[in-house]
């Protein structure tokens, strides 16, 4: 009898303890399987086809990637504005970084601040532009405030390329590196590191009442308005802690990859790329550009590798898909999953 | 056949707005009052440059702001427009001009860069009409649920597409034509004039016309701006909407696709060239309101004005920047554009 | 013979939320029906529901024995049914000539454009001499005209007209009532859509009245005006 009892206390307090950690981790935007599926992929780079330099250098790229469509969809998904100038701001963030951790006479500054310092005082940087810029642009209605941010990133990338003594403009600089090593293993860390930041962070501000706030905005302004929500306050916000973890990643990317110029870093198509995989992921989900950068960038490595003879091949396919997830299937991968999820789910329990 | 005119004239609508808007007599005066300038300090050739730009960017804007103002939707494509014009241009006018090396021919040399011109204007309809059925119509049918975002993003997909698509096929080289018709150009005093630059005018100038009486006394013409106007209104008098749709995104395109050939003799056909046009195309467009396409023909001006004087006095490399400040402190001063939106989905964010 | 315009059992409503249930009603050649009832009764549903603008969800609509419950806005429009909406729907922006001939926009005859063109003048002979203002800019009583007009441009066999007294002065509204029996004199087929029950009914001929989407009464205008219900729910007898 107290067996027994003892026994369904145990199940209990395990169950409790269960429900605490999922209920821990819903907070920081993890499911179970979630945690499962990070830490495969923070550990494949031990196995054996994934643990040679150049993949390596995908699963970088892939981190990187991934971080960039989390910050994306925070404002494209939660307050439905397009930040166009999206690489340009993270561009803000890499050069910031570069110039201040500087020590090459080829630019008229060396501060040679250390880049551990130097990616924060860059993320700092590209948020005080996203929050000019936002200022500027977010009282307007989202079109405008996509179409002004492109212009916005086109001046600041004119800017970069005009201003040779600080930035050698289109001939580009070598920034000093992040890390003294030339493997790739450490920096997939930091890279990894970064993108559990920025999705924990943000995270984070759209489970509060925030992340509500946003929602109502970006599903219907006028009627978030009439409630009480001061939409621009809101959307500014939004728009400067995305810029924020836009200028972290671009300091890592500058010191990372080791060279930078204008056109690599804030083109436009930079942006659309990560748009693209934001919105392939699914908008809205955070979670879901991240989760399709890794087979996205070893897919358009495979084909950058094997089908040379068709150059640039890989972003018709960007634009292919993205075109059809737009007009077919707006949830995006995050939204396929969510369905086979709740089917297998419904089998189980039918079964 | 009947005396009274259906409508006021071109003429008196800009006077129209313009007792409406101060804003847009400040800047008419200011675009020509700098005119002048540029006519003075930097030479005769540079207004006539100036001239030019402003009727293509003029051309090209008008374009963006029909698509926006009858379908709502922001184009990011049609910077690929003219990037296909140049390409058809190129593609047809090369071959005329290798039969005509080995068998001269005045009228056919004469002619040919106008085939080639309206090979490019047609294929440009096509493709609109393409990519309109193909791309905005399910999407339409599936729903009109964020629709400007929507179609923003879409085009992106198309422009990706184009570009990198003209990219796989073609190759990433420059493929030009500098002169058009081998005649002397014409010289009145220190100016040059060749016939190229006169005609790529003379094409957007016939071009933007002949569009705006096709918009103002044809039937079809009516419907379309009855369209932007109240798409109800318009399914009530019995206008099929969906022809209307695709009809405004061909004519456009081909609109874009004409400039794009008749600059083929400045912007060389390469997979990227629509960037540039289609930046000072929105820019033109954001600057005297979006979807007001008498505005677009003016702020096409305006723009080209805005260019050289950046050109003048801040060197070329400034010319992404310069504009951008001015934008700023334009939509600050007035929010909806110098001419005024008019934009009926405009309340969708 | 079949009637003009027969709706028969029709369902129909906005997304979840069923407006119509089993409406059935007839229009015969040559009368002025009405289709009276308070605010939200579903008579605006079923005038949209007719003009193709909502779909029904069962049921079926026939114009001279052809089904159009299918058929797309500007087809129904095509083959002859004008709808004047309550919101007018007019294109504000361009010139009351301009709007007329629109109206007139499946009349592909230059010469029977302006016979129209004539005929709405004379009917309402203020639009010609506002010919080129612009329809954004006139009183309220002159775009309700003007809407009117320019659903008459394409001598429609049926007129479709939702409230046109909604919001008008009533000096206003006596001309406006006054067109539509201008109009009916003319042999225009007209279903109105009105909550001014005494003042339709006295133009009418033949009446429906509708509560919470469903037809509650119909029969002729003089027997509804002395129907105990109708004088005591909408007359306040």
């Amino acid at each position: 009898m107290s067996m027994e009892r003892t026994v369904t206390q145990a199940e209990r307090v395990s169950g409790g303890l269960w429900e605490g950690i999922k209920a821990v981790l819903a907070r920081i935007g993890f499911s179970p399987l979630g945690v499962v599926a990070f830490i495969i992929i923070a550990l494949l780079p031990l196995v054996p086809p994934f643990n040679q330099e150049h993949i390596m250098r995908w699963l970088v790229m892939g981190a990187f990637l991934g971080a960039q469509a989390v910050a994306f969809d925070f404002t494209a998904g939660y307050i439905n504005v397009v930040n166009f100038g999206f690489a340009a701001i993270l561009g803000v963030g890499a050069y910031t970084s570069a110039v201040l951790s500087n020590t090459l006479p080829i630019l008229i500054v060396q501060p040679g601040l250390p880049p551990w310092l130097t990616i924060w005082i860059g993320a700092l940087a590209a948020g005080l532009i996203g929050f000019l810029l936002g200022m500027l642009t977010l009282r307007l209605r989202g079109i405008f405030a996509a179409v002004m941010a492109w212009f916005v990133g086109i001046a600041l990338m004119g800017l970069a390329t005009n201003m040779p003594k600080l930035t050698r403009g289109s001939l580009g600089f070598a920034p000093p590196p992040l890390l003294n090593t030339t493997n790739n293993l450490p920096y997939y860390y930091v890279a990894l590191g970064m993108l559990l930041l920025t999705y924990i962070c943000l995270r984070l501000v759209t489970n509060s009442h925030m992340g509500l706030a946003f929602r109502a905005i970006g599903q219907n302004i006028d009627a978030a308005r009439a409630s009480g929500i001061n939409p621009t306050r809101y959307r500014v916000i939004n728009f400067t802690l995305s810029c924020v973890f836009a200028g972290l990643l671009g300091g890592f990317y500058a010191h990372y990859i080791g060279s930078l110029t204008p056109r690599t870093v804030m083109h436009t198509s930079k942006t659309v790329e990560v748009l693209a995989l934001a919105y392939i992921g699914g908008r809205g989900s955070m979670w879901g550009g991240a989760a399709v950068a890794f087979p996205f960038v070893f897919f358009i490595e495979y084909l950058r590798s094997n089908l040379s003879q068709l150059p640039g091949l890989h972003m018709v396919i960007y634009g292919v898909l993205l075109i059809i997830v737009m007009i077919f299937y707006p949830g995006g991968a995050a939204q396929l999953y969510s369905t086979i999820a709740r089917r297998i789910q419904r089998r189980a329990k039918g079964g | 056949m009947e005396a009274t005119r259906v409508q006021p004239s071109f003429l008196e609508r800009v006077m129209l707005n313009m007792r409406a808007r101060p804003a847009a007599w400040i800047v008419i005066a200011m675009t020509l009052g700098f005119l002048v300038i540029i006519g003075i300090f930097a030479g005769p050739s540079q207004l006539i440059n100036t001239i030019v730009t402003g009727g293509m960017w003029a051309l090209m804007a008008v374009g963006l702001a029909l698509v926006f103002g009858v379908m709502n939707i922001p184009h990011f494509a049609h910077g690929d427009s003219f990037m296909i014009g140049a390409y058809v241009a190129y593609f047809v006018f090369t071959p005329i001009q290798a039969y005509l090396r080995d068998n001269p021919n005045p009228f056919l040399s004469a002619v040919g860069p106008l085939i080639g011109w309206i090979a490019a204007a047609l294929v440009g309809f096509v493709a609109g009409a393409v990519m309109e059925k193909l791309v905005f119509y399910p999407l339409r049918m599936r729903t009109r649920r964020g629709w400007v975002m929507n179609t923003f993003l879409l085009t992106v997909g198309i422009s990706f597409v184009l570009v990198y698509g003209a990219n796989l096929i073609l190759g990433p080289n420059f493929r030009g034509v500098p002169n058009y018709w081998n005649v002397p150009p014409i010289v009145i005093g220190s100016v040059r004039l060749t016939m190229e630059r006169i005609a790529a005018f003379v094409v957007a100038i016939v071009a933007i016309v002949a569009f705006w009486i096709f918009l103002s006394n044809t039937r079809t013409g009516r419907a379309i701006r009855a369209v932007a106007q109240d798409e109800m209104g318009a399914e009530m008098v019995g206008i099929n909407l969906n022809f209307i749709y695709t009809l405004t995104f061909a004519l456009a395109t081909a609109m874009a696709a004409l400039a794009g050939a008749s600059l083929l003799f400045m912007f060389p056909a390469y997979p990227t060239v629509g960037l540039k046009p289609l930046y000072f195309a929105w820019y033109v467009v954001m600057l005297v309101g979006l979807g007001n396409v008498q505005g677009a023909i003016v702020g096409g001006f305006i723009v080209a004005v805005l260019q050289t004087l950046t050109q003048q006095f801040f060197g070329v490399s400034y010319e992404d920047v310069v504009p951008v400040v001015v934008m700023i402190l334009v939509l600050l001063l007035v929010p909806n554009g110098i001419f005024g939106s008019e934009v009926k989905g405009i309340q969708e964010q | 013979m079949a009637a003009l315009l027969e709706v028969e059992h029709i369902n129909a409503g906005y997304g979840f939320l069923q407006v119509l249930w089993d409406v059935s009603l007839k229009v015969e050649k040559g009368e002025f029906v009405c289709l009276l009832g308070a605010n939200g009764a579903g008579k605006t549903t079923t005038l949209r529901t007719i003009a193709g603008f909502l779909k029904p969800t069962a049921g079926d609509i026939r114009f001279e024995g052809q089904s159009i419950a299918k058929t797309p806005a500007y087809q129904i429009s095509q083959m002859g049914i004008s709808f004047v909406s309550e919101s007018l729907n007019l294109f504000t922006n361009m010139s009351v000539r301009e709007n007329l001939l629109l109206g007139a926009y499946r009349v592909l005859d230059k010469k029977k454009q302006l016979q129209a063109l004539d005929f709405v003048y004379s009917l309402f002979p203020r639009l010609k001499e506002r010919e080129r203002q612009l329809a954004g800019t006139m009183s309220g009583g002159e775009r309700k005209m003007l809407a009117i007009a320019r659903g008459m441009m394409s001598m429609p066999k049926l007129l479709l007209v939702d409230e046109p007294s909604l919001g008008l002065a009533p000096q206003v509204v006596v001309t406006v009532f006054e067109a539509l029996q201008t109009l009916r004199k003319e042999g225009v087929t007209i279903l109105l859509v009105e909550q001014n029950v005494p003042s339709t009914l006295r133009i009418t001929d033949r009446g429906y009245v509708m509560e919470q989407g469903k037809i509650v009464l119909e029969g002729p205008s003089k027997e509804l005006m002395n129907n105990e219900h109708v004088r005591v729910a909408y007359m306040g007898i």
